[in-house]
């Protein structure tokens, strides 16, 4: 992997380390009632990016998977994709975390899960059914001549995805996919639902202690708009580097 | 010494239209055919089940005394033989190099250099080593095509098959990989070629087939194909295609 490639990936990793080591910092300089806040915010933040992050990272396999399964050669396969995508496309975010959490218990006593897991496992699910969209369209438009090319040169299915397809298609899905991980971190929100202490949470928490909304919710919109922007200047890089 | 090909019977239906009736072709070692036919004859069609990119829908292929079906005798049968498209079909995301050694790596575990010397001999060959390290949108569809044959080639194939390989190129392109294909052709390789080409059908091919409606209507050495057609549809056909 080239220098070039990687850039976009160590720009990102670098912004967010600046983000985090100035968030507390600067959030101190400000007045009441956000600097005796700081860290509830600071923390709220670095919990809203772990969700992200890892729901997003699952949510980018379990999209490829449930391409993958929707190309399958048994019908039963491809309805299951089916099923599932239009399950959670079909139902709110929030009552897929709601469930996740209070009802997937019952249902199933080992699928016990703590606030964060369970946030994490209905966000990646629900980002996941999108995804496999993105990869759905991206896979079709790689040229069907590129895998007669490759089946006929002698390498095999896995090989031919893996080597010759996957990589085109992942270069059209990219851009469609960032935007997909700058919704989810919005719609992290959604675990506050739960009890699970991230951003909006912690917003939410100090305004009603505070009775102070305007500062506070203001500040958190900055501080999602701060992490969104971010991502957005990264996907633009990685754009530029395709030119 | 059996032939490197033998056909059966072989027909294809897409549906309900019958495209193939019924083929029956046998290319010998060292052999080059060049099919030629209209439109919609099944030329390509047929072509395309001789590495089975589409299937046969009865009859045998045997190629090299494999019989081409599905499972380990497809994978045996493709190392062998080469493809060569119309539209290249290079892979976009590798460079010149790499599209050439990325079969001879993963499928037979040449190693990375080997590889790379196997492919800039071979680019030499096809006469484009300074293009390796571009993307093949880089180079023109001439450039393009013959780093395709280089590639199908990487793979030491016994056959090659091209089909329509110069029918997307500019006409002034069209020259450099017939020549490439002349000189591989001269070096002993069996090769089967649909083509529109007359003038290379003519100086190159051991033998002349001629598809219409999905069946072999009339077949024979070069010379005599082109300068005593028998069929009435041939002389109509070679009219056509060798007046302008």
């Amino acid at each position: 992997m080239s220098l070039k490639k990687i850039f976009p990936l160590l720009g990102a990793g670098a912004l967010l380390f600046a983000f985090f080591l100035g968030i507390g910092p600067i959030l101190n300089l400000l007045p009441e009632p956000i600097s005796p806040n700081a860290n509830l915010l600071r923390d709220g933040a670095i919990a809203t990016v772990k969700l992200t992050a890892i729901s997003g990272f699952l949510g980018f396999f379990i999209g490829l998977a449930l391409a993958l399964l929707h190309r399958a050669d048994y019908r039963i396969l491809r309805l299951f994709s089916n099923a599932v995508v239009s399950a959670v496309r079909g139902t709110p975010l929030l009552v897929q975390i709601l469930f996740c959490y209070f009802a997937l218990p019952v249902l199933l006593p080992f699928m016990t899960l703590n606030e964060f897991s369970a946030a994490a496992f209905a966000l990646a699910l629900n980002t996941g059914a999108y995804n496999s969209e993105v990869f759905r369209a991206g896979l079709n438009s790689v040229h069907k001549g590129q895998l007669e090319a490759s089946r006929s040169l002698g390498l095999g299915r896995i090989q031919s995805f893996v080597f010759v397809l996957f990589p085109q298609a992942l270069r059209f899905s990219l851009p469609p996919l960032m935007n997909n991980l700058i919704s989810l971190l919005k719609d992290s929100s959604l675990a506050s639902s739960i009890g699970m202490l991230e951003l909006a949470l912690a917003g939410s928490r100090i305004s009603s202690e505070s009775f102070k909304p305007v500062p506070v919710l203001t500040t958190v919109a900055v501080l999602y708009f701060a992490l969104t922007s971010i991502m957005t200047l990264c996907a633009h890089w990685y754009e530029r580097t395709q030119k | 010494m059996t032939p490197m090909i033998e056909a059966k019977n072989v027909h294809k239906y897409f549906g309900k239209d019958h495209i193939l009736k019924g083929i029956n072709l046998t290319v010998q070692r060292g052999e080059v055919v060049v099919i030629i036919g209209p439109s919609g004859s099944g030329k390509s069609t047929f072509i395309r089940t001789l590495n089975r990119l589409e299937a046969h829908s009865e009859g045998t292929i045997t190629i090299d005394d494999i019989e081409l079906k599905d499972g380990a005798n497809l994978d045996a049968i493709r190392k062998e033989v080469g493809m060569v498209f119309q539209s290249f079909n290079l892979f976009p995301h590798l460079s010149v190099l790499e599209n050439i050694t990325l079969a001879p790596t993963k499928v037979k575990g040449l190693s990375k250099g080997a590889a790379e010397k196997l492919a800039m001999d071979l680019l030499t060959r096809v006469g484009i080593p300074g293009h390796a390290n571009k993307r093949p949108a880089e180079l023109s569809g001439g450039q393009q095509q013959r780093v395709a044959i280089a590639r199908a080639l990487a793979m030491q194939p016994k056959v090659m098959l091209f089909d329509e390989p110069t029918s997307s190129l500019d006409p002034e392109m069209v020259n450099e990989v017939l020549s490439v294909m002349k000189e591989l052709a001269l070096s002993g390789m069996t090769m089967v070629v649909v083509t529109h080409e007359m003038g290379f059908a003519r100086e190159v091919a051991d033998r002349v087939v001629f598809f219409d409606h999905g069946q072999i209507l009339e077949q024979g050495p070069a010379d005599d194909f082109f300068s005593n057609p028998k069929e009435e549809r041939t002389r109509v056909f070679l009219g056509q295609v060798i007046r302008h």
